[in-house]
C-alpha cells in the first residue's frame, strides 16, 4: 500500500517550475559567455531537464512517517468527512460512496437482501487525503459492505444484422440479467503503513 | 374457446395479417411521415432502426472511451504534464484505475486527481534520475551525448 497524500500541498510542482527557471536561465548565461568550446545543440544534454534528488533518502522516510502517522491520526479521529471509494466489481470499476445504488447486466452468486462484501478496493478519497492502492488497498484497511436489493431483467434489446440485396437479415431478441446493489457502508481501520 | 391467459384472448381477435402488421408498426408508431401507419415503409424503417441501434450500441463504448480521454487530457494540462506522461507513470507505478474513473476523478474529485497527478509525476522524476545514472558515462562507451567536464 502506497499513498499518494495531498499533505505535501504544491511545493513539487513550485519547485519543478523553479527548476526549470534556473535551467533556462543557465543555459542563455552559457550561450552568451564564450566559455564552451563546442556550441549548444540539441544532443549536448540528454533531452529531458536535469533531476535533481529534491530530499536524501533519510528525509523521504521522515517525511513519509510524519505523512502516515498524520493520516492515521485522523483516522483515528474518524475525522475524514464523507469517504468514496473506488471498487472493482463485475468486471468494471465503479466510483462508489455511502448509500449509492449500483446496477450491472449480471447474475451475482447472492439472494436478494443478502449483505456481501467488496473486496477489491482501488481508491479511497477523503475530505483530507486520498489512498490509492497498487493495484489494491488491504482487506483491513478498507471494508465496504454491499446489499443484494432486486435481480431482474433488462429490458429486451434488438440485436439486428442487415445487408442489403444479399438477403442477409438475423434478428434476435437479448434480454441480460440485471442485479441491483446498495453500498451499505465504507469503512477505514487506521491501519495504515 | 379457450381463454387462457388475457393475452391470448386479445390475440384470438382479428387476422393473422393484422397482428403481423401490428408486430412491426408498434416500433414505428413514433416516426414521422407515412412510415408510421404505411407496412410496407415501416417495414424498412424499422429495420433500419434495429440496426443502427445494434451498431450505435458497439460504437457507444468506443466513443466514451474517446470521450474520457480528452477530458483527462484537458485535466492533466491543468496540472502542467500531458496525457500520456500520465497515464505512463501511472501504469508504471501499477495504479489500475480505468480511464472512465479517472475521467469521473478529474471532474468530480479535483483533489483527488491532484494526488494522482502528482503521483505520475514523482514516478517521471524519480525514472529521469535512475536513467541519468550519477551524470557519468558508463567506462568504455562513447555516446552521442557530449559530456563536457
Amino acid at each position: 500500500v502506497k499513498m499518494a497524500a495531498r499533505c505535501g500541498s504544491s511545493g513539487l510542482w513550485r519547485t519543478c517550475r523553479v527548476i526549470n527557471r534556473l535551467i533556462l536561465g543557465s543555459v542563455r548565461t552559457q550561450s552568451s559567455v564564450s566559455g564552451e568550446l563546442v556550441p549548444q545543440t540539441s544532443l549536448s544534454r540528454p533531452p529531458w531537464s536535469d533531476q535533481v534528488s529534491h530530499f536524501s533518502e533519510a528525509e523521504e522516510q521522515k517525511r513519509h512517517s510524519v505523512v502516515v502517522r498524520t493520516v492515521n491520526q485522523l483516522l483515528q479521529d474518524r475525522d475524514y468527512g464523507r469517504l468514496f471509494v473506488v471498487v472493482h466489481f463485475a468486471g468494471r470499476q465503479w466510483k462508489v460512496t455511502d448509500q449509492d445504488l449500483i446496477l450491472f447486466e449480471n447474475h451475482v452468486q447472492a439472494e436478494c437482501g443478502d449483505r456481501i462484501r467488496l473486496e477489491k478496493v482501488l481508491l479511497v478519497g477523503a475530505e483530507n487525503f486520498t489512498l490509492v492502492g497498487r493495484p489494491l488497498l488491504g482487506k483491513d484497511l478498507v471494508r465496504v459492505e454491499a446489499t443484494v436489493i432486486e435481480k431482474t431483467e433488462s429490458w429486451p434489446k434488438v440485436h439486428m444484422e442487415f445487408h442489403k440485396r444479399r438477403s442477409f437479415h438475423r434478428k434476435k431478441i437479448l434480454i441480460q440479467p440485471q442485479t441491483v446493489l446498495r453500498i451499505n457502508s465504507i469503512d477505514l481501520a487506521p491501519r495504515l503503513t | 374457446m379457450v381463454f387462457l391467459t388475457l393475452p391470448c384472448w386479445i390475440r384470438n381477435r382479428g387476422t393473422d395479417r393484422f397482428w403481423k402488421v401490428q408486430e412491426i408498426v408498434k416500433h414505428a408508431r413514433h416516426f414521422r411521415g407515412r412510415k408510421n401507419r404505411c407496412y410496407r415503409l415501416a417495414m424498412r424503417a424499422v429495420r433500419r432502426a434495429f440496426v443502427y441501434a445494434t451498431k450505435g450500441r458497439k460504437l457507444k463504448k468506443r466513443n466514451m472511451r474517446t470521450l474520457w480521454i480528452s477530458r483527462i487530457a484537458a485535466a492533466t494540462r491543468e496540472h502542467g504534464m500531458k496525457y500520456p506522461v500520465l497515464m505512463h507513470n501511472l501504469a508504471t507505478s501499477s495504479v489500475q484505475l480505468n480511464r472512465r474513473v479517472i475521467c469521473d476523478l478529474a471532474i468530480t474529485e479535483p483533489r483527488s486527481f491532484l494526488s494522482l497527478a502528482k503521483l505520475a509525476r514523482a514516478r517521471q522524476q524519480e525514472g529521469f534520475r535512475a536513467a541519468l545514472g550519477d551524470g557519468k558515462e558508463p567506462p568504455g562507451v562513447f555516446s552521442r551525448v557530449v559530456m563536457l567536464q
